[in-house]
């Protein structure tokens, strides 16, 4: 594309936000603040994740984009032609076949391998914000290491529920010290953070904030001794494919209450249906 | 307001086309900043920079091709450069200035990078190691050691790292206090140091949430 | 069967398509020119440059042109354009003490000193719609009264109160301001930050919030102590010739306000400032900011902090139109996974519940029973007591 640099970033904000990714690399988990910028889509819409992906991506690099697991959502497709216009790069739907994978809402079912990066897009990447709105003050928890009032919050989800009521962007522990949100993934998610050998990076661009975890990091979602985390299981399998383990989507297929289930990740589905050579 | 695109005029120090920059910097600095991230991500995994080395020109030369990677992917007019008396040269702070345009400052505590090598290394050094608040806001040590291998007596966990890998760079007195730091930044994390070490055109990092235990028995 | 949905690219360029013909509206009439946008609208073309921050009026139009008159759009398209700009140079700092002065009025003055100048204002005309501009009628021009050059003639009100100590000085301390544009706001905000977000905040966010300041929330008793719209000279210094040369000139709009005292046993009373600035004719947007300036003043005046107004990091963080609009619109974006796991916990407490019920239990879902049991297995514990909350787990 004409008149912007390639990736569409200058090299000055490139190198500002890769200076960040290095120092959130160092302390996984810990949200650094970064000198965001206006990018060409509305905040909210994966602006943070376009920025990293734009810092980090080479021309060599193969990209797949998803958004609620999907590689052919309009804001995926809208994503992924960004990067084919600014870029140049070579795009992928499937998983396997993908270096930097910028993703919104999941992490794919097919297991990610080292050298493999995984970059999400993060709406508000503050885990306590519902808990205390001011910045100021969850800074100083994060620093104090003061989380029990997290656990207040869950616990009384159970004493009214009888479950924890966090079925999205539930609170993980990175490596014993840091509590993060893991981005609006469903819970069912959570374990694919723990130990996975690709790296994981995550840009809120209107909050101006990035953070990561390495790859075979220990994190763990916050439970309690008698509540123990669970995910989410279905009663089906997906109609498409038969997997009874991905998670599914709920289609509702007319008025009369007729409804099935699909697997949200279409690589993995198509894969399992032989649809992708 | 919007300025008319103009011509900067940039000043080319005399000496500073012996220290070479990136060809293509737009594309260089992505392929080596992967590699630098790569290196962060597991930390004690080794890798070799392509980048031209620099001068060979006593002192500066000491630093290193892989150094002198991160530095021009790194460093820019934001940030400010401290580099120790050993390493120091005008052809150096000349090639920095022209390369990158960073700001040299003579105080550790306010450097973003700091420039050494495991025999100017001295842990008394008030380098900054960021605040309970900001962690990030602390100097990156780039360091040039004796070498690099994946040998004892370093053993190093942590994230990043799947069970255990082990880091030698060295058994001068420097680099065991190097190491000895970064075994200290444990106990001050989420403060801390984070380490480049560069050995010719190798390189490999050690964040400060890697744990480092010697093998030896002191 | 069902089959997955796809051709998510065709819907987009079609909406696309759709989008530019609805913009372009009835071929029959001619386009609309950026130059006439500029020359007609440019009170629009002002805002979009203000809260776009970027002093440029014919992109702005272009932003509003191509944005069928959405000004949120329009301060989009211009801001995204924004980032793009390499940096060149840094400006001195804008003396508005030597404008070239198109309107000037105070509030706090019958007569000043250079005479109140109405300028091009809509404040005393009847809001009556003016049937004529329906049928074309062209508009005869005006006699403009000889420009007001000479700044002296002008003094700026609050100066002449500065003489007699009256109200607050205000001083420069030499300090590098912090740039919004480039590093990530970090709270508490000190002054020259707060005014950069509260130049390119929002107007209407900020109209509501001084607005809610006269009303009680956080009162702090204003006058206008002078509004000024013009011209001013930006000004670089050439480090190589070590010379300040003038690159141009760009409209500004400015407003003092003048609000109520302060002082202590060591202190004499003084009034205090609120200021606001804007490019381009944006009188209600700078006096709105003033009052927010004013009210975001209270910590540090050692006022207590009752209204919205007052609370800088709720009024600052949420005032950016770009921020918001994005914000609010994303939850256009499919949301299907995140829905999932809610209907399927709120199906799961729904099916608990009914069993409950059917066995007269107790509406309340915690077994007391393990309530006293339940500890946090992970290492969740504060250091530190936090004066508020319940934490006993």
């Amino acid at each position: 594309m004409n008149g912007y640099n390639f990736a569409y970033l200058d090299e000055q904000t490139k190198r500002m936000i890769r200076r960040a990714l290095l120092k959130a690399v160092a302390i996984p988990g810990y949200q650094v603040p970064f000198g965001g910028r206006e990018m060409p889509m509305p905040y909210g819409w994966g602006t943070g994740g376009v920025q990293l992906t734009a810092s980090i991506l080479g021309a060599d690099d193969i990209l797949k984009v998803i958004d609620q697991g999907a590689d052919d959502t309009t804001n995926a497709v809208s994503i992924r032609h960004f990067f084919q216009r600014v870029a140049g790069v070579e795009t992928t739907t499937a998983t396997t076949a993908a270096d930097v994978i910028q993703t919104r809402h999941r992490i794919p079912e097919t297991p990610l391998r080292s050298g493999q990066i995984l970059v999400f897009q993060v709406p508000i990447p503050e885990p306590l914000r519902f808990i205390e709105p001011s910045e100021q003050e969850t800074r100083l928890m994060h620093a104090l290491e003061e989380y029990g009032v997290m656990h207040v919050k869950l616990y009384e989800d159970i004493a009214r529920y009888g479950h924890i009521a966090t079925t999205y962007a539930y609170p993980v522990k990175v490596d014993g010290r840091y509590v993060m949100d893991p981005s609006p993934i469903p819970k069912f998610d959570n374990p694919k953070l723990d130990g996975n050998p690709a790296l994981m990076l995550f840009g809120a661009g209107r909050e101006k904030r990035l953070y990561a975890i390495p790859p075979h990091t220990r994190v763990e979602s916050l439970d309690f001794e008698d509540h123990p985390f669970e995910i989410q299981r279905w009663e089906h399998s997906c109609a498409l494919c038969g997997s009874d383990r991905s998670y599914l989507d709920e289609v509702i297929t007319d008025d009369k209450g007729g409804r099935m289930f699909v697997c949200s990740d279409t690589d993995y589905c198509q894969t399992r249906r032989g649809e992708v050579a | 307001m919007t300025m008319e695109k103009g011509t900067v005029t940039q000043h080319r120090g005399a000496s500073s086309a012996a220290w070479p920059g990136l060809a293509d910097p737009a594309h260089d600095s992505q392929r080596l900043f992967r590699q630098i991230l790569g290196a962060m991500s597991e930390p004690g995994t080794l890798t070799t920079l392509a980048v031209p080395a620099p001068p060979q020109a006593a002192p500066s030369d000491a630093l290193g091709a892989a150094l002198w990677g991160v530095i021009l992917t790194l460093c820019d007019l934001e940030t400010r450069v401290w580099i120790a008396a050993d390493l120091d040269s005008p052809p150096l702070r000349e090639a920095l200035t022209f390369h990158t345009g960073a700001r040299i400052t003579d105080d550790p505590a306010n450097a973003d990078f700091a420039l050494l090598t495991h025999e100017s290394f001295d842990p008394q050094t008030p380098f900054a190691l960021g605040s309970d608040t900001y962690p990030d806001r602390g100097t990156t040590l780039l360091v040039a050691v004796e070498r690099l291998a994946n040998a004892e007596p370093w053993i190093l966990s942590g994230p990043g790292i799947e069970t255990i890998r082990a880091l030698d760079i060295g058994d001068s007195p420097g680099c065991r206090a190097l190491m000895d730091r970064l075994a200290a930044n444990r106990a001050s994390f989420p403060r801390g140091l984070d380490m480049i070490f560069g050995c010719g055109a190798r390189l490999a990092a050690v964040p400060r949430s890697t744990r480092a235990d010697s093998r030896e028995v002191n | 069967m069902y089959v997955a949905v796809k051709g998510g690219e065709q819907a987009i360029a079609s909406a696309h398509r759709w989008l530019a013909d609805r913009r372009r509206g009835d071929r029959d009439r001619p386009e609309l020119e950026v130059a006439q946008i500029g020359d007609q609208l440019r009170l629009a073309v002002d805002r979009v440059m203000s809260e776009a921050s970027l002093y440029d009026p014919e992109l702005a139009a272009l932003a509003f042109k191509q944005a069928s008159g959405d000004l949120t759009e329009a301060v989009f398209l211009l801001r995204a354009y924004r980032t793009t700009l390499p940096r060149l140079a840094v400006s001195e700092p804008l003396d508005t003490a030597s404008m070239r002065i198109e309107r000037r009025i105070s509030a706090t003055y019958k007569d000043i000193p250079g005479g109140q100048i109405l300028g091009p204002t809509y404040d005393y005309t009847h809001r009556l719609l003016d049937f004529l501009q329906l049928a074309g009628a062209e508009v005869p021009a005006a006699e403009i009264r000889e420009e007001v050059t000479d700044a002296e003639a002008c003094p700026q009100i609050l100066e002449l109160l500065n003489d007699e100590g009256l109200v607050e000085q205000e001083i420069d301390d030499g300090a590098e301001p912090s740039d919004i544009t480039r590093d990530p706001p970090d709270y508490p905000m000190d002054r020259a930050a707060r005014l950069q977000m509260l130049a390119r905040g929002d107007e209407g966010y900020l109209l509501a919030l001084g607005y809610s300041t006269q009303r009680g929330y956080g009162r702090n008793h204003p006058f206008a102590g002078e509004i000024r719209l013009g011209q001013v000279e930006v000004e670089i210094h050439v480090d190589e010739w070590d010379e300040t040369i003038c690159v141009g000139e760009i409209a500004l709009s400015e407003c003092q306000m003048i609000n109520q005292f302060s002082g202590s046993r060591e202190a004499a009373p003084q009034f205090t400032r609120g200021y606001g600035l804007a490019f381009g004719h944006n009188e209600r947007k700078t006096m709105a900011m003033a009052l927010v300036d004013r009210a975001l003043r209270a910590e540090e005046l050692g006022e207590p902090i009752i209204g919205p107004a007052q609370q800088a990091e709720f009024v600052l963080a949420h005032a950016d139109s770009v921020d918001a609009s994005g914000f609010v619109s994303h939850l256009k974006l499919p949301h299907y996974v995140d829905f999932q796991s809610e209907l399927d916990l709120l199906r799961r407490l729904r099916r608990e519940h009914a069993q409950n019920t059917s066995f007269g239990q107790s509406e309340s879902h915690g077994n007391p029973a393990t309530e006293g049991e339940t500890s946090v297995r992970k290492s969740g514990q504060g250091k530190h007591d936090r004066e508020s909350g319940v934490h006993g787990l």
